[in-house]
């Protein structure tokens, strides 16, 4: 790629997965800054102003900073750094893969989510992807979103701005990606474009932020999310 | 003992559900002598000088109650209820009881200040502690039973006092018989308070052993998961050291939430654990992803031929399979695909039974469909359907 690389800073406790990741990313991607705990990671986000941020779920409080019992690190971040820092996009990590979590993280505003597990490429596609604006979901997150607006029971959205259900579409789209199709092959499956794939997937990480949806807040506020 | 007897005698334990201890029939079975010779033998040797008493305490003293079934040892083999069919406890009122009428009888005074007396104090006060610490584990006594005892142990102890002092000679003895009864009193009801003391260090154990857990789990989730992880990452996820990272990560996982996932085995919780057992033998990796619920039995037909197809994907494709499990209450639907080579079942030579029997043929036959069909972006696609319009399902009728 041509233009200047896309500036990212990782913000992860572990010194190994730090430096692991910043070995697997290639060069259209500089890492600016790191960071361990959510005090240094506000620090370094508001300094650095960085195209994107790899954040991990869980992380300790650090200086200055406590994570409240029932939200998690990466949480906590977003709600701090995210208003100082407009044009950053976050994309999430985790190790685990506790639906609780992982919407959460999302609910506070990242653009997408990964396992740690996920190979060097994708991370790098990932990276590429949120920092153009649009969202990254796992197939996992595929399926914890179709669960939580009720996909399953046949529960679909009257008209598309509906914030409180997946219109039909959206539906189809989250069910490939759980199926395990990348967005080119939803999009040959479903003769549309990558590009409207990708606005589907924008449309429901906007329900899934916005959305008061009964489901998602019991959802959360019983495992004391909120 | 001649060499050539059997050494298969059962060995010396106390049956958990027993007279008085046990220690007669568990001699008795680890001897082969019916239970009464055994008791007889107890009784015919306490005359000689107490000698079958003490050998009776010495074995209560020192053989241990039978093992668990599940073969659990230690605290939960020591707090495991036993049953006595003797009701020890009003058997020790009564006899109390008995000895102050003795008293009356023999001596001709119903007063405390006698052997009589004193013993028929130390008789309640033992009732009182054998309820709490042998009956109150007994299902069929418990604290109802406890309670009952004691009350009935107080009264008894009430109407000593009444008789002694209104038989008493003088004010010392009737104020000593109150000193006594006050003391067997408290006796009585002291067992209940080191039960419950005894109680509090337990719970207390139990939860610093809780936090000890939750603490190590958090060190856990952060040091060793993410260690895995990394493993997975820079590994590659199909070659050997990722699968052996992740299998691992699974099973840690596992334990550290265990109380997370449902414990009964329906098809989602059957799909992941055979993903995991197939992840072990070929260079594959699955994602397995499930969403709403379904009643779907991991024994059903609908399980066989989605594991079925799984095998196949590990075998032929390897790589990265996705499974996906959608249940709603009407349809259960599984896909599993894979992005191997592919392959056109149509070319599938007639003899190979697998794709044809054991996935389309199984689905039909249990009244649901299957497809296979080439992805448009390659790789091979399973798509396993059950329709289920009643309440009445029947997922695997053709067992």
């Amino acid at each position: 790629m041509a233009e200047s690389p896309l500036r990212v800073v990782i913000v992860d406790d572990h010194p190994v997965f730090r430096a692991g990741l910043r070995a697997e990313l290639d060069d259209t991607i500089a890492v600016v800054g790191e960071a361990a705990d959510v005090g240094a990671a506000v620090a370094v986000i508001a300094e650095t102003r960085p195209d994107v941020v790899l954040l991990d779920v869980h992380l300790p409080g650090g200086a200055g900073a406590t994570v409240p019992e029932g939200s998690t690190g990466g949480a906590e971040v977003l709600k701090r750094a995210a208003h100082l820092v407009p044009g950053t996009r976050f994309l999430a990590l985790s190790v685990s893969d506790q639906a609780e979590d992982v919407v959460g993280v999302i609910r506070a505003g990242a653009r997408g989510y990964l396992t740690k597990g996920s190979a060097g490429i994708d991370v790098v596609k990932a990276v590429h992807a949120v920092a153009g604006g649009d969202a990254v979901f796992s197939p996992r997150l595929a399926g914890f979103v179709l669960d939580a607006f009720g996909a399953a029971a046949g529960e679909t959205a009257a008209v598309p701005d509906e914030l409180d259900r997946l219109s039909a579409r959206e539906q189809e789209v989250m069910r490939y990606i759980a199926r395990g199709y990348a967005y080119k092959e939803v999009a040959a499956e479903l003769f549309i474009s990558v590009k409207t794939v990708e606005t589907h997937v924008s449309a429901v990480l906007r329900k899934l932020q916005l959305s008061s949806r009964h489901e998602l807040t019991a959802w959360a506020s019983a495992r004391r999310l909120l | 003992m001649s060499p050539l007897a059997p050494p298969m005698r059962p060995p010396l334990t106390r049956p958990r559900a027993c007279l008085l201890s046990g220690v007669s029939a568990g001699l008795a079975r680890h001897l082969g002598l019916p239970v009464w010779v055994v008791r007889a033998v107890f009784v015919a040797t306490a005359f000689l000088g107490g000698a079958g008493v003490y050998l009776y305490l010495w074995f209560w003293c020192f053989t241990p109650w039978d093992a668990l079934p599940g073969g659990a040892g230690g605290e939960r083999a020591e707090r495991a209820p036993v049953t006595r069919t003797l009701p020890v406890a009003w058997l020790l009122l009564g006899a109390a009881a008995v000895s102050v009428v003795l008293s009356w009888l023999v001596l001709g005074t119903a007063g405390l200040l006698t052997s009589f007396g004193f013993l028929a104090l130390l008789l309640v006060a033992g009732a009182g502690a054998w309820s709490t610490f042998a009956d109150r584990a007994d299902p069929g006594r418990g604290r109802g039973g406890e309670r009952a005892v004691r009350i009935a142990g107080a009264i008894l102890l009430g109407v000593m006092l009444v008789v002694a002092i209104i038989g008493a000679g003088s004010a010392t003895e009737a104020a000593l018989s109150t000193l006594l009864v006050a003391l067997a009193a408290a006796l009585l009801f002291a067992p209940l308070l080191l039960a419950q003391w005894r109680e509090l260090g337990r719970e207390r154990t139990k939860r610093i052993r809780e936090e000890q857990r939750a603490e190590m789990a958090a060190h856990l989730h952060d040091s060793v998961l993410q260690t895995l992880a990394l493993i997975q990452h820079r590994s590659g996820a199909t070659s050997e050291v990722g699968r052996i990272a992740r299998a691992q990560e699974r099973e840690l996982r596992e334990w550290l939430y265990a109380g997370d996932s449902a414990p009964d085995a329906d098809l989602a919780t059957d799909l992941r654990d055979w993903a995991a057992a197939l992840e072990i033998d070929y260079a594959v990796t699955f994602d397995v992803v499930v969403v709403g619920g379904s009643g779907e039995r991991a024994s059903g037909e609908l399980a066989a031929a989605a594991r079925e197809a799984m095998l196949n994907a590990a075998r032929h494709a390897g790589g990265e399979v996705s499974v996906y499990l959608e249940g709603s209450p009407t349809r259960v639907e599984v896909f599993v695909r894979d992005r191997g080579p592919g392959f056109d079942p149509a070319d599938v030579p007639g003899d190979r039974l697998g794709v044809r029997e054991s996935i389309i043929g199984r689905m039909r036959r249990a009244g649901g469909r299957a497809e296979v069909r080439p992805g448009k972006a390659g790789g091979t696609e399973v798509h396993l359907v059950f329709e289920t319009p009643d309440q009445n399902r029947t997922g695997g009728a053709h067992g």
